[in-house]
């Protein structure tokens, strides 16, 4: 029982697995999401000019046009995220309930000034 | 796909695909304002009748919320379609021009709404426990983060729109 709001383990959203793994997922996906766009990790690249598909991180081929990382990113972040998920759901459930589920908001508030930064290249003036 | 193009020409494909996406984000826009709108307000005196503030915030916040994630994955999967278009046909001539603002706040775009697909599930699970008070605080947030998330999406593909042309 939680003294300051009376609610039981049962009442928080992370007692089903579902619920732990769908907030676990979320976290997971946008930090690995920035990771992966930062550190240019991504699962695999997508040159558009050609229809190619290199796996892993390819610069740009001469003459073919742009590369595409961006599918990448999102393909390592699921991953990553899926498999960070899937372990938060076999912890005990009075340990998932103690995940703050305000983290579910705060972090992409968080993350914003990141991702801005991230784009610091197009902010010329 | 191939076999569309032999009854409409490759810019109508693309134009079809690009204004469904656009249509798709302003009923998305719609539905998470109207929801957003919904939680940040108290709720409504019984019997009151109100103006028309008072009606737009007054929705049943959880049938919105499968309509939200539908609408949601379905305009990411056009954009993210579109967007082998965009990265030779839109980006480059935008690059060429010097706007890299644009092409930065387009770039945010992509990145928030990536990270607002993440968070979707956990959306949708706190909608479905709408009676469950423990999730009250967390919906509320996460709803308004994602209504903002989607009004910039909307703003930012809009500036990338005007700044290129149609149809070009």
């Amino acid at each position: 029982m939680s003294a300051s709001t009376g609610n039981t383990e049962s009442d928080s959203p992370l007692a089903s697995r579902f619920g732990t793994f769908s907030l676990v997922f979320g976290i997971g996906f946008a930090i690995f999401y920035v990771i992966c766009d930062m550190a240019a990790l991504p699962l695999f690249t997508y040159h558009p000019g050609t229809d190619r598909i290199d796996f892993g991180y390819a610069p740009a081929r001469r003459d073919e046009g742009p590369a595409m990382y961006w599918y990448g990113w999102l393909a390592s972040s699921a991953l990553g995220a899926s498999a960070l998920g899937f372990i938060a759901t076999l912890l005990p459930e009075k340990i998932r309930c103690r995940l703050p589920l305000a983290l579910a908001w705060v972090l992409p508030l968080v993350l914003l000034p990141v991702l801005i930064y991230s784009l610091n290249f197009y902010w010329r003036w | 796909m191939d076999f569309v193009l032999d009854y409409i020409s490759v810019n109508t494909f693309w134009t079809i695909l690009f204004m469904t996406h656009a249509l798709l984000a302003v009923a998305l826009l719609g539905a998470l304002t109207h929801q957003a709108a919904a939680v940040l307000s108290r709720p409504r005196a019984a019997g009151s009748a109100g103006g028309f503030i008072t009606r737009f915030r007054s929705v049943s916040g959880p049938s919105y919320a499968t309509a939200v994630c539908v609408l949601w994955v379905i305009t990411f999967i056009l954009g993210g379609w579109i967007y082998t278009k965009y990265r030779i046909y839109v980006r480059i001539p935008i690059e060429q021009e010097g706007f890299y603002k644009t092409l930065g706040a387009f770039e945010l775009k992509e990145h928030l709404t990536t990270i607002g697909l993440g968070f979707l599930p956990f959306y949708w699970h706190l909608w479905k426990n709408a009676r469950n008070a423990a999730c009250d605080s967390a919906r509320k947030w996460l709803t308004v983060v994602l209504a903002g998330i989607c009004w910039y999406a909307f703003l930012a593909g809009h500036v990338v729109n005007n700044v290129r042309g149609f149809g070009l």
